[in-house]
């Protein structure tokens, strides 16, 4: 059963790292820990999403498209699976750490 | 090399104070990334998909042996130990931190360098022959222009929030190594009836999704006019460029839509009532900024030096001195290029100990002095033939001899979707692959100069529409596709590729690359003729054909 | 023409003042903010104002108002030697309640008296030589020491004061300030009672406005309170007060203070053009370049102080030889990120020599200002409160040296071609 459902995401406000709003509301660095809005969610999601815009401590928020695959979390386009998963090209590390302090989580 | 005053102290240290205390009000919540997004692209600093990122600029492509020590200092304390030299002739830090960005600035200031103007609708950095001052084709060395160029620019108040970005590239050769006729403003050395040595001036040159060749607007300015007469052209883009459409205000739409004669006219009345007034440069000034650039005191050194004797014992090295060393001025010297495209490598990456060895080697072999080319390469401009064999070397056990400057290999990459935010598809592992396509020494050298350029966006970052060989990325339906353009030039003979057919995936793109390469050794005329040239000869149809068949 | 320059330091305070604009004046305080008008006169002319009272009967209302900002301010009382002996107690009895410590009795000069009024019935045949021997006269020798004096003037008084502003110019070039302007009867009344002040003994017996015992009578229900004063002579005012002088502005609707101006905020005295205005008779307006082109001779002819608002992409060069004509230009700025007003400002003021007001408009935000002030821009219309807040802590953020030479003010620094600093004016 492949479901198409979206997660919302963000970069933090110190370090630029991805995150993704989480199943408990806040902000995390892993994908897995994304909460998933079906289609009957967009009202919850938006008002999420203008909250968190509106705290002012995050760059630029969006919602992404996923399907949901033997129990992972596949982004359906490749950019955001690149900035999941870092350059496919890398030269060190692949993702950029969140480090302490952070802000936005 | 120029060298702060304490105005120019003054004048980095203000700004970079005045950024700290935005990024603490961003910090702080007192200003919301609306608000901080204009301010923080004025200092260089872009967000992109995995981090923020900073661009620092290097004037004319300068840089002394302390400076790039500094970048590495920078790339190793604040950064993931490496950083990504560009087309602009910069340096890009992919994984800065936003509280760091400050004291990064401190260090750059340190060493007299800023992040100013590298971004946003500005006057941006002014890029140069990277042999400029050393290159033996050379009419005039342009970096005093260049400076001049640079002071006057620097945070302009009437220019600083122009239609879009604005861009001046400046060379003092006959052969075009800056790609001047594709900047906003190209400037070119040319001489009046007289014999003196004033400026060609080019207007609305471009790439971006709209790739136009720049016109001449004015064959000799001399160098008393130049300021003014620049001024004149800026506040006519400033006036009258469009601001409707973002992909249409570039001066080279401006010159499109209205026609040279048209912009002709306006500029040279704008000039009028500018000459002779506070902008004109006197000589004594030109003279003031030229003794920042005088040439190094060069040694009584041999001038011989046997390429037959160096391929029989060290191909390797004979290999790097052929295509990585370019004729000096002063003779028994060369101006050699590092290359930035090892083999499977990222084109214009650098680690943070690749560029202490340059910083290293620069001061041992080239009077303390580097140049970042548009070509993503590093250049020492004065290495004396003796010290060859030692430099290379050096380079050898850092990872930097690759010899392949002007070949295939020799690509421009920009970062592509890898790290970009406004990239559609991968452009690095594209360039790497196509860099292991064709690693063979001997194959490289049986094809000659050929120069691919890879975008991954219709941006052009990567010049894809200049490259012999231009590789644009795009995205469809999900999925990465590549255009192939061919027979674009950024050098005097400007010309602008053709795209020759549907884009291509990934896995096609080396195939396809091996296709226009054979069909060029097939029907070259010699071995002499060059793919450009051959090109010129032959249009588009055989490549074409090769590629899709004769459809 | 246009206010001349900017505040330079260094100035006598009166010279601050006048440069600060007495339009500009004239539309920062509420109409009835009688206070604020008091205090902004003894902030900005500090020891070289007075108040000239005639201790009558509503002068307990602004004696009062001077009393609470500072009981040491000269009082300048015109003992013309005619007063009712009312009046005369009045004084004392409303000092001493006040605690007032400054008053001042001016006499007319002798020699004058013997001189002209002989007999002492001057105001019989001649009230204008009588008021002018006894009070303007000793007036104008008492104010020489003085920047500028306060009056306790209401424009409800006459119908002649029906247009008096809070802040003048006086043709001799002192500031008249008029905190009651605005005032009528009723507030005047409901004032005294609020702060319990004495009564002019007189007031209870129908004088309401007290001058000289030989020139007062009563006043009837309904009459203009003034009329009591030289019957049934033609003659309103005593010629003190009768300088009221082209240059001072009609007074303003009360508006927000949004205009930066000089290191301040000011109110603005300046509207848009709005619909329907007449070319021939607007004034303080702001009109569109298209607007002014279309009606050009009309505009030409009209007498008032006029503004032309330049929008991005207007020909500022079609009204090149116009520019002398305006007292304001203001440059749009519908976004910041709009840079063609940069272009505008520096030909208004670098080619076409214009040195008026060149004030910005629309999106006016702290980062751009310091790069229009370069370009010639010396006000602007500000509406971003972090904006406002930045502007009123004087943070303009200005870098120390420009690297290029810009506008008509800059100062060459150092032995660099094109180094500048910021001028004095800047």
């Amino acid at each position: 059963m492949k479901a198409e459902l979206d997660i919302v995401t963000a970069n933090e406000l110190l370090s630029g790292a991805v995150v993704y709003l989480g199943r408990d509301g806040a902000l995390h660095a892993g994908l897995a820990a994304a909460r998933l809005f079906g289609p009957d969610k967009t009202a919850e999601r938006d008002a999420l999403i203008a909250k968190a815009r509106a705290s002012g401590r995050i760059v630029g928020i969006e919602t992404e498209k996923v399907a949901v695959e033997a129990g992972g979390v596949l982004p359906q386009r490749l950019r955001e699976r690149i900035r999941a998963n870092g350059p496919t090209a890398p030269y060190g590390p692949e993702r950029q750490d969140l480090g302490a302090p952070h802000v936005s989580l | 090399m120029y060298r702060y005053d304490e105005f120019d102290h003054g004048f980095v240290k203000a700004r970079t104070e005045e950024f700290r205390d935005q990024v603490e009000r961003r910090v702080a919540g007192q200003l919301n990334e609306d608000q901080f997004r204009p301010l923080r692209l004025m200092n260089g600093l872009y967000l992109q998909l995995h981090a923020y990122m900073l661009r620092v600029a290097i004037p004319y492509g300068t840089l002394s042996a302390t400076q790039m020590r500094r970048l590495a200092h920078i790339a190793r304390t604040y950064d993931r130990g490496y950083g990504h030299f560009t087309t602009r002739q910069n340096i890009q830090f992919n994984w800065p931190r936003l509280k760091d960005v400050p004291a990064i600035l401190d260090e750059l200031a340190g060493v007299e360098m800023h992040a100013i103007q590298t971004s946003g609708n500005c006057i941006r950095n002014v890029t140069t022959d990277a042999f400029a001052g050393a290159a033996a084709d050379e009419v005039i060395d342009p970096r005093p222009v260049a400076e001049i160029i640079r002071q006057w620019s620097s945070v302009h108040p009437e220019f600083t929030y122009l239609p879009r970005k604005f861009k001046i590239a400046i060379t003092g050769a006959p052969n075009d190594r800056a790609a001047v006729k594709f900047h906003d403003i190209g400037l070119m050395a040319s001489a009046n009836a007289q014999g003196e040595i004033g400026w060609a001036v080019h207007v609305g040159g471009g790439m971006g999704r709209t790739p136009m060749i720049g016109k001449l607007i004015n064959g000799f300015v001399p160098h008393a006019d130049l300021l003014a007469y620049l001024e004149s052209i800026l506040r006519v883009y400033n006036r009258y460029g469009r601001r409707d459409n973002k992909y249409k205000a570039r001066v080279k739409i401006l010159v499109h839509e209205e026609g040279l004669d048209a912009i002709r006219d306006q500029v040279e009345a704008e000039f009028e009532a500018a000459r002779g007034g506070v902008l004109t440069l006197p000589q004594t000034e030109l003279d003031r900024i030229a003794a920042y650039f005088v040439p190094p005191e060069f040694a009584e050194v041999a001038t011989e030096f046997d390429l037959e004797v160096e391929r029989r014992r060290d191909p390797a090295f004979a290999r790097f001195v052929e295509n990585n060393s370019f004729p000096h001025r002063q003779p028994g010297y060369a101006s050699v290029t590092v290359s930035l495209k090892p083999v499977g490598g990222a084109p214009g990456d650098a680690s943070a100990e690749q560029m202490d060895v340059l910083a290293d080697l620069a001061k041992k072999y080239s009077f303390g002095e580097l140049r970042v080319s548009h070509e993503q390469n590093i250049v020492l401009p004065h290495v004396a033939i003796s010290d060859l064999r030692d430099l290379h070397a050096g380079l050898v056990a850092a990872g930097l001899a690759t010899g392949n400057i002007g070949s295939i290999t020799d690509m421009i990459a920009c970062p592509g979707l890898d790290y970009c935010a406004l990239a559609n598809a991968r452009s690095i592992p594209v360039a790497q692959e196509l860099s292991r396509r064709f690693a063979d020494p001997a194959r490289q050298k049986q094809i000659g100069p050929l120069k691919i350029k890879i975008s991954g966006c219709i941006n052009a970052c990567g010049h894809h529409h200049v490259g012999h060989i231009g590789i644009l990325g795009v995205e469809k339906k999900g999925t990465e596709l590549y255009q192939i353009t061919i027979g674009g030039d950024a050098t005097e003979q400007a010309s602008i590729g053709t795209i020759l057919g549907p884009g291509l995936s990934a896995e096609q793109v080396p195939g396809a690359v091996e296709t226009l390469v054979d069909t060029y050794l097939l029907a070259r005329a010699s071995p002499e003729e060059s793919f450009i040239a051959a090109h010129r000869r032959l249009g588009d149809a055989p490549f074409k054909e090769a590629l899709y068949g004769s459809r | 023409m246009a206010l001349a320059d900017p505040l330079g330091a260094g100035l006598p305070q009166s010279d601050r003042l006048r440069a600060f604009g007495i339009v500009a004046l004239n539309g920062m305080f509420d109409e009835m903010d009688a206070n604020g008008v008091l205090r902004q006169a003894v902030e900005l002319l500090p020891g070289d104002i007075a108040i000239v009272s005639s201790f009558g009967a509503d002068s307990a209302v602004i004696l009062h108002m001077v009393a609470s900002i500072d009981p040491g301010l000269p009082v300048l009382f015109l003992e013309t030697g005619k007063h009712f002996a009312e009046t005369l107690d009045y004084v004392e009895t409303l000092s001493r309640h006040l605690g007032l410590t400054n008053v001042r009795a001016l006499r007319p000069d002798p020699e004058d008296v013997r001189r002209f009024d002989p007999n002492g019935d001057l105001w019989e045949t001649d009230p204008d030589s009588c008021c002018h021997i006894r009070k303007t006269e000793p007036l104008d020798l008492a104010l020489a020491g003085f920047g500028g004096w306060v009056t306790g003037r209401k424009r409800f008084q006459t119908a002649d004061r029906g247009v008096l502003p809070h802040f003048e110019l006086t043709s001799d070039d002192r500031i008249k300030v008029n905190p009651l302007a605005y005032w009528n009867d009723s507030d005047i009344a409901a004032y005294r009672k609020a702060h319990d002040l004495p009564e002019h003994p007189l007031y209870a017996e129908g004088f309401r406005s007290i001058g000289c015992a030989s020139c007062t009578s009563v006043v009837a229900e309904g009459e203009d309170a003034r009329s009591g004063r030289w019957r049934g002579r033609n003659k309103t005012e005593c010629g003190i007060h009768f300088d009221v002088n082209a240059r001072i502005a009609r007074p303003l609707p009360v508006a927000e203070a949004t205009v930066f101006s000089n290191g301040r905020f000011i109110a603005d005295p300046w509207r848009d053009w709005a619909e329907g205005d007449a070319a021939d008779g607007v004034r303080y307006t702001h009109v569109p370049l298209p607007v002014f082109l279309e009606h050009r001779e009309t505009f030409l002819k009209n007498p008032h102080p006029l503004g032309l608002l330049v929008a991005p992409g207007d020909a500022i060069e079609s009204v090149a030889g116009d520019l002398g004509r305006f007292a304001s230009v203001a440059i749009a700025f519908p976004a910041f990120t709009d840079g063609r007003g940069y272009s505008t400002a520096r030909l208004v003021t670098e080619r076409y020599g214009f040195v008026g007001e060149v004030r910005a408009v629309g999106d006016v935000l702290i980062d751009q200002i310091r790069l229009m002030r370069r370009c010639g821009i010396t006000a602007f219309v500000v509406a971003h409160e972090p904006t406002r807040a930045a502007l009123a802590d004087g943070r303009l953020g200005d870098l120390p040296v420009y690297l290029q030479p810009v506008g008509r003010d800059e100062v060459p620094v150092g032995s660099r071609r094109f180094l500048r600093r910021a001028g004095p004016s800047a």
